[in-house]
C-alpha cells in the first residue's frame, strides 16, 4: 500500500536530546522518509529500542515506541512481533547496546528469522555515558576507560550478523542520505530479519577521523564495485574489511527468503486449531480421573 | 549521486522547475528551523537566533517562488515532492555544533549556498528549453548573490575563533 | 479401619519405585481416595537413589504427612540416603527386600524403630512370577493390596498405564508378579491388621501437580503468550503450554535465556496480550531488571516462581520458601508488586487466575510464589467449578479518549490509566523504563517522578482490603496464633485441627496474598493474640520478618522456620503450639 502518509506524519513533537551534529539526526530523517515510502500507519508500527543516545529514537517518531532496558530490545521486540505478527516491528540501538550487553540475543533472533528490522547506530563509543570504549572500537583507541589504548580487537557487526545467517545485511552512513534512505526502506520491506549497520558518528566523543566529512571521502558504494548482493560468500569477504573500509549498500540480500518465524508459527497454529481443541474453559478435563 | 532522486532534469518543465525551487527553499527553511531548535536546547542562543533568521529568509524566498508559480500555473498539481530532494540547499546535519560561534554558522550557510549553486550550475548543461535555462541561471546567480552576502557578513565577523566551548561545562553522562 | 495411610517407597532409579507409587496413587484416586504423592531423588539423571511417598485418605489430604505408616525399602543404602524425608516410627510397618537382610541398627533413634518389620522375598517372587527381578515393584503393589486393602483391580489399571505401550508380555508378567505379592500377603498376614477404609461415595477427581494446574489456569485465564527458559522445578509449565497454547492461537517461546524469555513476555504485554513466564529462584534473579521495567512502564505480567533451595544454584530439586524477600523487594527503586502464594495443587488454579486478574486490573507484574513440593507433587482435587471465576481484562481507552488526545499515564484517581497497544489507532505512545510524564515523554522532574510513584503505588491500595485472599480459621478472640504460607500451610492446617481437638485456644491465618502486606487484615487478626508461631521453610523466616516491617506483630509470636528440604511435620508443630500455649 503506497503511502498517503508524509514523512512529517512520522515525526513526533518530542525534541531530540542529541548533540547538534549527531549522525542520528540524519538517521531519523531517513527513517521518516523510509516509513513514508513503506506506508504503514504509525499506529501499526512498534518501534523498540534499548538504552543509549540512539535508543532515544522511538520517542522521536509517532509510532508506538518502547524504550526498554540496555541490551534487551531484540528479545522484547521478538515478543511484540510474535504476539502481534501484523505489526511492522523496527528495533534500534547502538553498537554497545546491540553487541556488548545485547550480544547474546543476536544469534537467536537471527536464526529464528523473526520478521523485524534492526537498525544499529554504530559510532564505536558509548555516548550517553560519556565516551567509554565500545565493542566496535578499533584496537589501540584511547578512551576514558582505555586511557592507554584498548587492547581488544573489535567485534565486526557485519561479519557477525552475516555469519549467523541474516537474510538482509547492509551498511549506511548519513553522509549519503539518499542511499541510507533507500537501504532502510529495503530493510523494512525485506520479509525476515533485516539489519542495517549505520555509521552514525558521535560529535562529542567520537574520533575526528570518524566524522561525517570523513565518511564522504572514505565511503565506497558496493553497487559501484560490482558486488552481487545475492552472493553470500562475497558479502562475508567484503564484511571482513569493517573498520578499514567504509563499504555502503547491501552486502547480502537472500534471493530466496526463507519463511519467517512468525509465519511458521501461524501455520502451525492453524494446523493445530483444525483439530478442534478443547475450549479453554474445559482445560481441566484433561486431568479428570474416574 | 546528487541531492535529488527520481528527478530527470532533462524532462523537467518550467512548472516542475518552479516546484522544485520552492521545495529547495522549503527544505532549507526546515533545516534552519531544526538547527535553531537544537541550538536553543543546547544553550547556544546567539547562533540559534541566527539560524532562525536564516529560516525566515529561506521562507521568504520560498514564498516569492511560490507566488511566481501560482501566477503562471495556478494550483495545478505538482509532480515534484519533498521525497525527491536530499539537502539541495539545506545544510547537512553535520553543520551544527553545540556552542558553535556565528563565524562557524556563517560557514555552514556558505557551504549550503555553494552546494545549491553547484546543483543548478551542474543542471544547466542538461536543460534544453530556453525558458527553463533562463530560470536555472537565475536561481544559480541568486545563489552567487547569497554567497556574496554571507561572505560579507563573514568579513564583518571578528577573526578570533569563538571560545564559547571553552567556557561550557563538561558533557554530562545520562 | 484406617482413614489415612502414608506409604513411603525407596530403592534405586532402575527399580521403578516412582512408577509403583504412581500406580498406587492412580489406584487410590480412582477408588475415590484423596491422595498426595511426592518424589525425591539423588542427583543422577537416571539410576540414582529414588523414592516416593503416597498419602491416601478418605478425607481431603492437606500435606504429604510425617512419619510413614508403611515403609518399603528395596535396599538399605538407598533407603538411608533419604534420611528424614522417610521417617519411620514404632508404628511403621517396615517392609524390606528379604535379601537385604535385617535393617541397620541406626535406621531410627533408639526405641523408635518399627515394631513390625517384614522381610518379603520380592526379588524371588518377581523372578518366579514374571521371569525377572525387575518386576519386584509389582510384587510390592500386590503386597500392599493384601496387607492394606488397596483394591487389586485398581492397581492393575496402574500397571496397564505403565506397561501398555511397552514390549508385549510385560503387562501380563507384571500382573502375575502383583498376584504373587498379593498371595504372599494373604498367606503371611500382618501382626496387627491395618486395612484402609473405603471412601463413602467415590466421585471423579482431578489428578495433577501444581505445574499442570498452573498451566491449565493460565490457559483458562486467556494467556496468549509464554516466554521462558528451562529450569527445574518449573520447566513443566513451559512444556505443557508449548503443546497447548498454539492450539488457542497463542505463542510459546523457549528463549535463549531467562532474560530474553521474560523480555519477550513483556513485549507481548506491550502488544496487548495476557502473557506469562515461569522460572525458579536463579531465573528470578536474572529477570529482576525486566520486573522493574514492567513496573515502571505499567505492564501486566504474570511470573511464576517455583521456589527451590537457595541461594544461587542451591538445591534444585527441593522445596524452600526463601524467595519472599526477592519477590517483594527485588528490582532497584521504589516498586510495589503483588505476590501471591498457593498452598496446594488445588489452590494453584484459583491463585493463578487471580494473578492474571490482578496483573490486568492493576497493570503490574504479579509474582506467583509456588514451591517445588506443590509444583511437582501429584494431588487429587475435587473438580473445580470454573464458572465462578471472573476474568479481568486490562482497562483500554474508549474511542472518545483516543480521539481527545490520549494520555497513557494519565493521573487518574485510582491510579489505573487506560492502556492502549500497537494496532489501536489514536493510542500511540512511548513506553519506557525511563521516568515519564502523563504522555509518556521522558522526564527528570522530581515532582513528576513523585506523582508517578504515587500513582504506581496508589493503584494497588485496594489490595489492603483483600481479606478474601486470606484463610482464617478459629475464634476471633483466640490468644494463640498459627500463621503459615505456601506448602507449609498444609502442615499448619492439620496442626491447627489437631491442636484445637486438644483444646488449645488457637486460630489460624494462611495468607495467599503475601505482598503488599494487607495491614488491616493482620491488625484485626493479631488484636487478640499474645503468643503464636509463623511457620515457614526458610533460614531467615522471611514472612515473619516482612510482617514485622509493616505490622505490630505481638512479641509472643515467634518464628518457627528452618532451611528447606526439611518439611515440617504436624506433630512437631502441635508440640510447639502446646509449648506456646503454656506461656499464655
Amino acid at each position: 500500500m503506497e503511502s498517503f502518509l508524509a514523512p512529517a506524519d512520522y515525526k513526533s513533537p518530542l525534541k531530540p536530546i542529541w548533540c547538534p551534529g549527531c549522525g542520528d539526526f540524519g538517521v531519523v530523517q531517513a527513517l521518516y522518509r523510509a516509513l513514508s515510502a513503506v506506508g504503514r500507519s504509525p499506529h501499526e508500527i512498534a518501534f523498540i529500542s534499548g538504552i543509549g543516545c540512539s535508543s532515544r529514537i522511538p520517542g522521536y517518531t509517532t509510532a508506538y515506541g518502547f524504550n526498554t532496558v540496555h541490551g534487551r530490545a531484540l528479545p522484547i521486540a521478538q515478543g511484540v512481533k510474535l504476539a502481534s505478527p501484523d505489526l511492522l516491528v523496527v528495533v534500534a540501538g547502538g553498537d554497545g547496546d546491540g553487541f556488548s550487553i545485547g550480544g547474546g540475543h543476536v544469534p537467536h533472533v537471527i536464526r529464528r528469522n523473526v520478521d523485524l528490522t534492526y537498525l544499529v547506530m554504530d559510532n564505536q563509543v558509548y555516548g550517553l555515558t560519556k565516551g567509554q570504549l565500545s565493542p566496535t572500537a578499533a584496537r589501540g583507541l584511547k578512551t576514558v576507560t582505555s586511557p592507554y589504548g584498548s587492547l581488544e580487537q573489535p567485534i565486526n557487526p557485519l561479519l557477525t550478523v552475516l555469519a549467523y545467517g541474516a537474510g538482509f545485511v547492509a551498511q549506511a552512513t548519513p553522509a549519503d542520505m539518499p542511499g541510507m534512505t533507500t537501504l532502510i526502506e529495503q530493510a523494512l520491506r525485506y520479509p525476515g530479519f533485516s539489519f542495517v549497520n549505520i555509521q552514525s558518528p558521535c560529535v562529542t566523543f567520537g574520533q575526528e577521523e570518524q566524522q561525517l566529512r570523513a565518511h564522504k571521502e572514505r565511503m565506497k558504494p558496493l553497487a559501484s564495485m560490482g558486488h552481487d548482493p545475492a552472493n553470500q560468500l562475497a558479502a562475508l569477504d567484503l564484511a571482513r574489511a569493517y573498520g578499514t573500509e567504509l563499504y555502503t549498500g547491501v552486502f547480502y540480500r537472500n534471493p530466496d527468503p526463507p519463511p519467517t518465524y512468525d509465519a511458521l508459527i501461524r501455520e502451525r497454529q492453524a494446523e493445530l486449531q483444525r483439530g478442534e481443541p478443547r475450549p479453554r474453559a474445559r482445560v481441566l478435563e484433561a486431568y479428570l480421573r474416574s | 549521486m546528487g541531492p535529488t532522486v527520481g528527478i530527470d532534469i532533462e524532462r523537467l518543465t518550467l512548472r516542475d522547475a518552479l516546484d522544485l525551487a520552492v521545495l529547495v527553499e522549503e527544505e532549507a527553511r526546515d533545516r534552519y528551523r531544526e538547527f535553531a531548535e537544537q541550538l536553543a536546547a543546547h544553550d547556544t542562543p546567539e547562533v540559534a537566533d541566527f539560524f532562525a533568521r536564516m529560516a525566515r529568509i529561506e521562507d521568504r524566498h520560498r514564498a516569492e517562488l511560490l507566488e511566481r508559480r501560482r501566477t503562471l500555473f495556478g494550483d495545478a498539481p505538482s509532480t515534484v515532492e519533498r521525497k525527491h530532494l536530499f539537502d539541495v540547499e539545506a545544510p547537512g546535519y553535520d553543520g551544527a555544533r553545540a556552542f558553535m560561534g556565528v563565524r562557524q554558522a556563517l560557514e555552514t550557510v556558505l557551504a549550503a549556498e555553494v552546494k545549491a549553486h553547484d546543483f543548478f550550475d551542474e543542471a544547466l548543461p542538461r536543460v534544453k528549453d530556453p525558458e527553463l535555462r533562463a530560470f536555472f541561471q537565475e536561481l544559480r546567480d541568486e545563489e552567487v548573490h547569497h554567497q556574496l552576502l554571507v561572505k560579507a557578513e563573514l568579513a564583518r565577523c571578528p577573526e578570533k575563533t569563538d571560545d564559547s566551548e571553552a567556557y561550557a561545562d563538561d558533557p554530562v553522562a545520562q | 479401619m484406617l482413614e489415612d495411610l502414608v506409604v513411603g517407597l525407596a530403592g534405586s532409579g532402575g527399580d521403578g519405585v516412582v512408577s509403583a507409587g504412581e500406580s498406587l496413587l492412580g489406584a487410590a484416586s480412582s477408588q475415590g481416595f484423596y491422595a498426595i504423592m511426592t518424589k525425591s531423588f539423588g542427583s543422577q539423571i537416571r539410576g540414582g537413589e529414588s523414592s516416593c511417598r503416597v498419602r491416601l485418605s478418605t478425607a481431603k489430604v492437606l500435606n504429604p504427612g510425617g512419619v510413614l505408616d508403611v515403609a518399603v525399602a528395596l535396599n538399605w543404602e538407598d533407603f538411608r540416603r533419604f534420611g528424614a524425608e522417610l521417617p519411620i516410627g514404632p508404628d511403621t510397618v517396615l517392609i524390606h527386600e528379604a535379601k537385604a537382610g535385617a535393617p541397620p541398627t541406626d535406621l531410627a533413634p533408639p526405641g523408635q524403630l518399627a515394631k513390625e518389620i517384614r522381610a518379603v522375598p520380592l526379588s524371588e517372587l518377581a523372578k518366579s512370577a514374571a521371569g525377572t527381578d525387575r518386576a519386584k515393584t509389582s510384587v510390592v503393589l500386590g503386597v500392599l493390596s493384601g496387607w492394606f486393602g488397596v483394591p487389586r483391580e485398581a492397581l492393575e489399571r496402574g500397571l496397564e498405564k505403565k506397561f501398555a505401550k511397552k514390549a508385549e508380555g510385560l503387562l501380563e508378567a507384571n500382573r502375575k508378579a502383583l498376584a504373587a505379592g498379593l498371595a504372599f500377603a494373604i498367606e503371611n498376614p500382618l501382626a496387627r491388621p491395618r486395612a484402609l477404609a473405603r471412601p463413602a461415595a467415590p466421585s471423579p477427581k482431578l489428578l495433577c501437580d501444581g505445574n499442570e494446574m498452573c498451566a491449565s489456569a493460565a490457559i483458562f485465564s486467556g494467556c496468549e503468550f509464554f516466554g521462558g527458559y528451562p529450569i527445574t522445578p518449573s520447566t513443566e509449565v513451559m512444556q505443557i503450554l508449548s503443546r497447548e497454547l498454539p492450539k488457542y492461537g497463542g505463542v510459546v517461546l523457549q528463549a535463549e535465556d531467562e532474560i530474553s524469555g521474560v523480555g519477550a513476555a513483556v513485549g507481548a504485554s506491550f502488544a496487548g496480550k495476557k502473557s506469562m513466564t515461569a522460572t525458579s529462584g536463579p531465573g528470578m534473579s536474572l529477570k529482576t531488571e525486566m520486573l522493574g521495567l514492567a513496573s515502571l512502564a505499567e505492564f501486566p505480567l504474570v511470573l511464576l516462581n517455583v521456589q527451590r533451595g537457595g541461594p544461587s544454584t542451591g538445591l534444585p530439586t527441593k522445596p524452600e520458601q526463601s524467595d519472599l524477600f526477592q519477590a517483594a523487594f527485588s528490582a532497584h527503586g521504589d516498586v510495589l508488586r503483588p505476590v501471591l502464594a498457593p498452598t496446594s495443587v488445588e489452590d494453584t488454579f484459583s491463585l493463578t487466575v487471580e494473578a492474571f486478574n490482578l496483573a490486568e486490573r492493576y497493570q503490574t507484574p504479579v509474582i506467583i510464589l509456588s514451591d517445588q513440593e506443590i509444583a511437582q507433587r501429584k494431588e487429587t482435587v475435587d473438580p473445580i467449578d470454573v464458572s465462578r471465576f471472573e476474568l479481568v481484562e486490562r482497562l483500554r481507552p474508549t474511542e472518545e479518549q483516543l480521539a481527545q488526545g490520549y494520555e497513557r499515564f494519565a493521573d487518574t484517581p485510582t491510579g489505573v490509566s487506560p492502556i492502549s497497544h500497537p494496532g489501536m489507532k489514536g493510542g500511540n505512545y512511548l513506553a519506557a523504563g525511563i521516568e515519564h510524564d502523563r504522555k509518556g515523554a521522558p522526564t527528570a522532574s522530581g515532582s513528576v517522578h513523585a506523582a508517578m510513584n504515587a500513582k504506581r503505588f496508589r493503584k494497588l491500595d485496594p489490595l489492603q482490603d483483600r481479606a478474601d485472599l486470606f484463610q482464617h480459621e478459629g475464634p476471633q478472640d483466640a490468644p494463640l496464633a498459627l500463621v503459615s504460607w505456601g506448602s507449609s500451610a498444609g502442615v499448619a492446617r492439620e496442626a491447627y485441627t489437631r491442636a484445637r481437638a486438644r483444646g488449645l485456644p488457637v486460630k489460624l491465618l494462611v495468607p495467599f496474598l503475601l505482598y503488599p502486606v494487607a495491614e488491616p487484615v493482620y491488625r484485626a487478626f493479631f488484636a487478640s493474640v499474645r503468643r503464636g508461631l509463623v511457620l515457614e521453610l526458610s533460614h531467615q523466616g522471611q514472612l515473619y520478618r516482612v510482617l514485622r516491617m509493616f505490622v505490630d506483630v505481638p512479641a509472643g509470636v515467634t518464628s518457627f522456620a528452618r532451611s528447606g528440604a526439611q518439611p515440617f511435620r504436624t506433630d512437631e508443630v502441635v508440640a510447639r503450639l502446646q509449648a506456646q500455649a503454656e506461656g499464655l
